[in-house]
């Protein structure tokens, strides 16, 4: 999992204009203009239910990169009961991730080994995949056409999995994003599962400019329509940078 | 006008209009819907069909499809991949809804401080060494062991549930077409409720549908050997057949639904439908024979005039009997009740009017041996001697039939009401032996679920649930309890080191329970725990599986499951498919004997009336009795249970059995009226109308017998059981009511009141 959760979610508002580009060079571009090398942030989690009933999380976030890795730290506000509970990713360039979570109920931090980015994120709609930044090498892009989302002329780019070890890595078989052209930005996604039918469909909003120019999204959505379950991430507050030194993501600090 | 002149003036309109009724029957009878799930026919107040709805309501509806693969050793690279290929087809079918394998379930275990969450097999294993270890991972892994892989690992199996909508037919298709695509050297089994619902739709209206036929032609061809004239054997079977149709069209016009008691529906018909008409043959022959210079017409109206009444009587002894199954408690036996009892109208007003509408106008036959030359049939010979046996011994007669059923009675006690539905199938069916697999290997087929209510992450709730796994764990015939407290346990077990205070143990605290919960949630799917608790956790279930395999066991196992609920706050329902059948199946039997005591004291009463005596009816309602006291006793001594379709059958049997009695006390009187003897009496009676009535069984008994080629257990069983009861009405007809009346000369025979005036002249 490279740099979870900030990466997909937040883009750089960097003005490509009137060169054509191929697929690959859309997705590749509208990827590396997002790294984000800290930031903290408190975002709440809806988790809906097919029948509308709800589950409310609020986590504080923080990530920042030293050196190759990037090491994010999660914060459980609320619930009361899972209060305190935190997570602590370490996000390598070449090998899987390392999780560890703290219960405070126990005072006691476990590590997690889990192989499947397609797994839940928090046991909501969106999956660990989601929340970081795909590698580029892992797909085959087609530039489908162009579409109006939301009165943003966009790039219909379709990203569709090599094999079968990434279709269920990744939990999709493939994915169509919706680009703005101007801001590369992404408006839309949709997952189609391996029998090539539209599983998900996660849509970003509020995008605001951030002090170093780059925009991020303050609000995702991602509704699964096979099951018509949904949740939403809203970001509470946003801030660039982090005071958080590489002490606060040891492991050894998360019980303190 | 009489008879003879009505049916002369209106003969053309007696012969068309049934012809045109029938005909238009066919129309609706192609709109007839079929309905196999007999779960959709119970009465609203039934307990364990609410608790069931209401569970379903809050968990989806969950009918799992079980596939078992068979093979020397599971875990041999070959078996694996065919396993994982079928699992994956299914997984991604838009039929299917989830499916659980070892490929699906998880391996949750803590390892050098580290949590890990993985499928039970992450890669097929292609050496001995990872064979080994495989094999002991499974072994240490709750979720699979013993639950989807056995522990000889010989056995493995698939459990999946088809999405709502889809039907029996379109998922078994599909789940064969499945394993034929992915061929492979292991034996496949299949089991479940959806399963035993698709293959009793096929099998049964397969059988039917094939036997039925062949049953009919063979009742034909004994009809034709009896009478010897191919009228008949035709227009008796045109009035089985006339009535079959009505009966059947009836269906769809009241709005029923064909379930599968409805197939009982042709059968009954068969064996009540084709009396009426025998008997009016057997007169025609027997006046034919005695009277050479009678014209058609003469013998028509002579037969007319000594059947009309026993007929009629005879037809609305045997709707009130069939009339029995509307207070039934079923639907699906109530519809039985109601169509058949018009369709007996119709059989009874074709044979006295269609029959004879054709038969006037008809030449006369050769009129037959048995009563022109001394040449006698087997059956003359059986009705001479049982006339003998029963004028010489009718003490030894009585004694006989009542040792033999002491003796069946007593088998009454062992009669069980079936909780095995599967029972129905023949032994060698995938769904027999995959059921005994699942009962040895994989902790039985039987669910019953209990809810739990309030807040479920609270410890005291939580506890609750652990001890109802414990408990019921040490209880025999359970094999497995499945709840989230076992998910927590299992949690703790990975999360702690085995020297903690945590380790193994349901948490003391609900943040402690809340953050297991949140900490799995980081590493499981969030579908994970929808079988186990809702939403927002305030409704949890707890599954307890387990082998049951006659009623006691079954009882032992629920009220020990009850009496923990009883005990515990927090469990608030109890529910289940077993529960369900059991509960239908007590409905059954219960309304079952609710039908045949109305059935009964009607009969009783009615021939009271009939024959201005009590004690008519009192005789009446023995051959009733013997019937059914044996027919449930030898059920009992030969092990098998009450189940749906034969339960009913006693409704068939009695209304067949006061037939023969009332045809048998109406010739009787006549006799007497002739101012003979009672052994005379009981000597002609048994060789004239005792023929009709002999003919009437020995046709319907064979015609029955088809059904043995069944594949079916339960049509066997029916087969068998129907062929018993109406063989004991004929030796009650034919033996056990003449001696009783030598023995006791009944006065009601000799009374010379209006009911037999018209024999006289």
């Amino acid at each position: 999992m490279r740099t979870i959760l900030i990466t997909s979610i937040a883009f750089l508002a960097f003005a490509f204009h009137g060169v054509a580009q191929d697929a690959r060079e859309i997705s590749d571009k509208s990827s590396k203009v997002i790294e984000f090398e800290a930031m903290e942030m408190a975002t709440n989690l809806y988790i809906y239910d097919n029948k509308g009933n709800s589950r409310e999380r609020q986590v504080a976030v923080a990530t920042r990169k030293f050196g190759d890795v990037t090491k994010t730290l999660m914060r459980f506000l609320s619930p009361a009961d899972v209060q305190g509970t935190s997570i602590l990713i370490y996000d390598y360039e070449d090998k899987a991730d390392d999780m560890w979570v703290y219960l405070p109920s126990m005072r006691r931090t476990r590590r997690i080994v889990t192989t499947e980015k397609g797994k839940s994120f928090m046991g909501s709609e969106f999956t660990n995949a989601d929340m970081s930044r795909p590698n580029l090498d892992d797909f085959t892009y087609t530039l489908l056409g162009e579409e109006t989302i939301n009165g943003k002329i966009c790039w219909k780019v379709e990203a569709l999995t090599k094999s079968r070890e990434m279709e269920s890595e990744y939990g999709f078989k493939r994915r169509v994003s919706y680009i703005e052209k101007s801001t590369y930005l992404i408006q839309k996604s949709e997952l189609y599962d391996r029998t090539d039918k539209l599983n998900k469909v996660m849509t970003l909003g509020d995008y605001r400019k951030q002090s170093n120019g780059l925009y991020f999204s303050y609000q995702m959505e991602m509704k699964n329509v096979q099951s018509n379950r949904r949740s939403e991430m809203k970001v509470k507050s946003f801030q660039l940078g982090s005071k958080l030194n590489e002490n606060s993501f040891a492991v050894s600090s998360l019980e303190k | 006008m009489n008879t003879n002149e009505f049916i002369t003036r209106y003969r053309r309109w007696l012969i068309i209009v049934p012809v045109i009724v029938t005909l238009l029957m066919l129309f609706p009878l192609s709109k007839g819907k079929i309905n196999p799930d007999l779960m959709d026919y119970l009465p609203d107040g039934i307990e364990a069909n609410i608790n069931n709805e209401k569970l379903e309501e809050i968990f989806g509806k969950y009918e799992p499809i079980l596939i078992i693969f068979k093979s020397d050793d599971i875990l041999s690279s070959e078996t694996l991949d065919r396993i994982y290929q079928i699992n994956n087809e299914l997984k991604y079918s838009e039929l299917v809804d989830d499916v659980m394998s070892l490929f699906e379930t998880k391996y949750i275990r803590g390892d050098d401080g580290a949590m890990l969450v993985d499928p039970a097999i992450r890669l097929i294993p292609e050496t001995n060494d990872e064979r080994d270890q495989l094999r002991q991972e499974l072994r240490d892994n709750p979720l699979a062991y013993k639950l989807l892989v056995s522990d000889d690992f010989k056995y493995t199996s698939i459990i999946l549930n088809a999405n709502e909508g889809v039907s029996d037919e379109e998922i078994f298709d599909f789940i064969s077409t499945t394993l034929k695509e992915n061929p492979g050297n292991e034996a496949v089994y299949l089991n479940g409720l959806p399963y035993l619902r698709y293959e009793v739709q096929a099998k049964a209206t397969r059988d039917i549908a094939i036997l039925m036929p062949l049953g009919l032609i063979i009742m034909l061809i004994f009809l034709y050997l009896s009478f010897r004239e191919r009228r008949g054997v035709l227009l008796p079977f045109a009035v089985v057949i006339m009535s079959i149709v009505l009966a059947m069209g009836l269906m769809p016009i009241l709005g029923f639904d064909f379930s599968l008691i409805a197939v009982l529906i042709p059968i009954m018909m068969i064996a009540i439908a084709n009396n009426y008409g025998v008997h009016i043959m057997a007169r025609y022959q027997e006046l034919n024979a005695k009277n050479p210079d009678w014209t058609m017409v003469q013998i028509v109206t002579e037969s007319l005039k000594q059947l009309s009444k026993p007929i009629l009587l005879t037809g609305l002894t045997t709707i009130i009997g069939v009339m029995g199954l509307i207070v039934h408690i079923m639907l699906p036996a109530k519809q039985m009740g109601i169509v058949s009892s018009v369709a007996i109208g119709f059989a009874l007003a074709l044979s006295l009017l269609f029959i004879p509408a054709i038969m006037i106008k008809m030449k006369k036959g050769k009129p037959i041996k048995v009563y022109t030359t001394g040449k006698k049939s087997i059956i003359d010979k059986l009705l001479k001697w049982s006339a003998r046996v029963a004028v010489n011994t009718p003490r030894r007669v009585i004694y006989i039939f009542v040792s033999f059923m002491i003796i069946a009675s007593v088998g009454i006690s062992r009669l069980q009401v079936s909780i095995n539905l599967e029972k129905m199938m023949p032994q060698k069916h995938s769904l027999r032996i995959s059921t005994d697999i699942a009962n040895a290997k994989f902790g039985g087929t039987k669910n019953i679920n209990v809810l739990f209510e309030g807040e479920i992450m609270e410890p005291e709730v939580m506890k609750a649930m652990d001890r109802f796994e414990t408990q019921l764990e040490g209880v025999k015939g359970v094999g497995s309890v499945t709840s989230l407290a076992t998910v927590i346990r299992i949690i703790s077990r990975s999360l702690n080191d085995p020297d903690s205070e945590f380790y193994d143990k349901i948490p003391d605290s609900r943040q402690a329970i809340a953050q297991y919960i949140e900490f799995y949630s980081m590493s499981g799917d969030p579908e994970d725990f929808e079988k186990l608790v809702d939403f927002d956790y305030t409704k949890a279930v707890l599954s307890v599986q387990f082998v049951a395999s006659n009623i006691d066991d079954f009882n032992r196992i629920e009220s020990s499951i009850r009496e923990l609920v009883d005990k515990t706050p927090s469990a608030t329902l109890v529910a289940g498919q077993c529960l369900v059948e059991k509960e239908m199946a007590n409905a059954i039997v219960k309304g079952q004997i609710y039908s045949l005591i109305f059935a009964l004291v009607a009969i009783a009463i009615l021939l009271w009336i009939i024959f201005r005596a009590f004690s008519a009816g009192l005789l009446g309602s023995i051959p009733l009795l013997v019937t059914l006291i044996c027919n449930f006793g030898l059920m009992g001594w030969f092990g098998f249970q009450l189940d749906i379709g034969n339960s009913l059958l006693s409704s068939i049997a009695i209304g067949i059995g006061v037939d023969y009695t009332i045809h048998l006390f109406w010739r009787l009187k006549y006799e007497l009226s002739l101012g003979r003897s009672y052994a005379e009496a009981v000597q002609t009676t048994l060789v004239t109308t005792g023929r009709g009535i002999a003919i009437n069984a020995i046709s319907v008994i064979i015609g029955f017998a088809v059904l043995f080629f069944s594949g079916m257990m339960i049509l066997k069983t029916f087969a068998f059981l129907i062929i018993f009861s109406l063989l004991l009405c004929l030796l009650c007809a034919l033996i056990l009511i003449p001696a009783i009346t030598i023995l006791t000369e009944p006065k009601f025979l000799l009374k010379n009141g209006k009911s037999v005036n018209f024999i006289k002249d």
